[in-house]
């Protein structure tokens, strides 16, 4: 129960602190915000660790092994959420994709510590490589002339809209999926779900499969061993045996994302010049909902 | 790490961390108006459901959530390429990324 109080308070104070932090014109209540944000947090894994305490107890005691990786939890869990507040609150565009930046690196830090390896370096390499590097092409391509100052950034990313309201749903949201997360406590792994022991795998699908002098080094590290597999070996050996159809239907999407970006691209905009130009098109006249947005 | 067999506490941990990362981005994908951020928002929300996908693969000792999240990857990817396009496309015409510059479009 204490628990749970715990929880919602800790989702209305973070609702208030991400109000507070949004971006608004007037006084900024940034600090405040900041300061609502850390202690809301804060509360949310009191509440974690109050209920968690018992069971890590049992835990040391009858599995006998500490948890040291709780501390990295901890750790990169702050930095991904932090992180994640200053994409939507941060008014320039180019600085919100940077903070994405390190939200894909904390949470590829989280994936770490579930032994997740190569899911982990495949978020680094795809997310933070390939595909924020396309989100900061688009938004040098399509920002303005840099302002110099923020009162000069055009209005749309002055002024959040209606961040009470949202803010408001998205907590009931959360508090709602935290409620059903921790009520029931007593849910266990389904033994059935268990993946079969690594041993078996080798022998019926990798049953020539050499650890050659190469991978020897690689080896000798606890990760990959003769009768052990490593994380990329489950899960390639997963993804092949388990979702052949997925594969072949994610390689059709890719494709028809590709062929749709180039149509995409390559469309004739009428009068491209004419509105870079800022005359108005007798065609295409601005509408009121622009017009009131460029003066508002 | 040792996390290989872990009790619902650990789950409860990460999957609390992939709720609220899923919610910020909801929140943002609805509060912030340039079209960039917005889309930014969605790879936000699916930051969140990666972490949950595997602490869910932990937590019940297999790796299917693992896969699955390669195929959140490819989604994502072609998400930004068509998105970031249309974004493109958009700013062509009328030269601002407001969304609101296209609320004529809902009619």
């Amino acid at each position: 129960m204490l628990t749970a109080i715990l929880l919602f308070l800790a989702s209305v104070l973070g609702a208030l602190a991400l109000v507070l932090l949004m971006p608004r014109p007037g006084r900024k209540l940034g600090l405040l915000g900041a300061l609502f944000a850390v202690t809301a947090l804060g509360g949310a894994w009191l509440a974690v660790a109050l209920r968690g305490d018992l069971l890590e107890q049992l835990m040391e005691q009858t599995l006998g092994f500490p948890s040291v990786a709780f501390a990295y939890y901890y750790l990169f869990s702050f930095i991904a959420i932090a992180a994640a507040v200053r994409v939507i609150t941060h008014r320039r565009p180019v600085y919100s994709a940077l903070w994405f930046i390190m939200v894909v690196l904390a949470s590829a830090g989280l994936l770490l510590v579930m032994s997740a390896e190569f899911m982990a370096f495949a978020m680094v390499i795809i997310y933070g490589g390939a595909i924020l590097v396309t989100y900061m092409f688009v938004i040098m391509l399509a920002s303005q002339n840099e302002p110099e100052h923020e009162d000069d950034q055009p209005d749309y990313d002055r002024y959040a809209l209606e961040p009470l309201w949202a803010c408001t749903a998205g907590f009931l949201l959360l508090a709602v999926l935290l409620s059903v997360y921790f009520s029931p406590a007593s849910v266990q792994p389904n033994p059935a779900a268990a993946m079969t022991p690594d041993k078996e795998l080798i022998e019926t699908h990798l049953a020539d499969r050499s650890l050659n002098e190469e991978t020897a080094e690689l080896a000798s590290s606890p990760s990959a061993t003769p009768d052990k597999l490593s994380n990329a070996e489950r899960i390639g050996l997963d993804l092949f045996e388990s979702h052949p159809l997925a594969i072949e239907l994610a390689g059709v999407i890719l494709l028809v994302s590709l062929i749709g970006a180039v149509v995409i691209a390559k469309t004739h905009v009428p009068n491209e010049d004419a509105v870079a130009r800022g005359i108005d098109d007798p065609e295409t006249p601005m509408d009121e909902s622009q017009a009131g947005g460029a003066t508002a | 790490m040792i996390l290989a067999e872990l009790s619902n506490l650990a789950l409860s941990h990460f999957l609390m961390t992939g709720a609220i990362l899923f919610t910020l981005g909801l929140i943002g994908f609805v509060t912030r108006r340039n079209l960039i951020i917005m889309f930014l928002c969605t790879e936000m929300m699916f930051q969140g459901v990666v972490v949950s996908l595997v602490a869910f693969a932990m937590f019940h000792g297999n790796v299917t959530g693992q896969t699955f999240v390669i195929f959140v990857l490819t989604i994502a990817a072609a998400e930004a390429a068509l998105a970031l396009g249309l974004v493109v496309l958009l700013f062509r015409r009328r030269r601002t990324l407001d969304a609101g510059a296209w609320a004529a479009m809902s009619g």
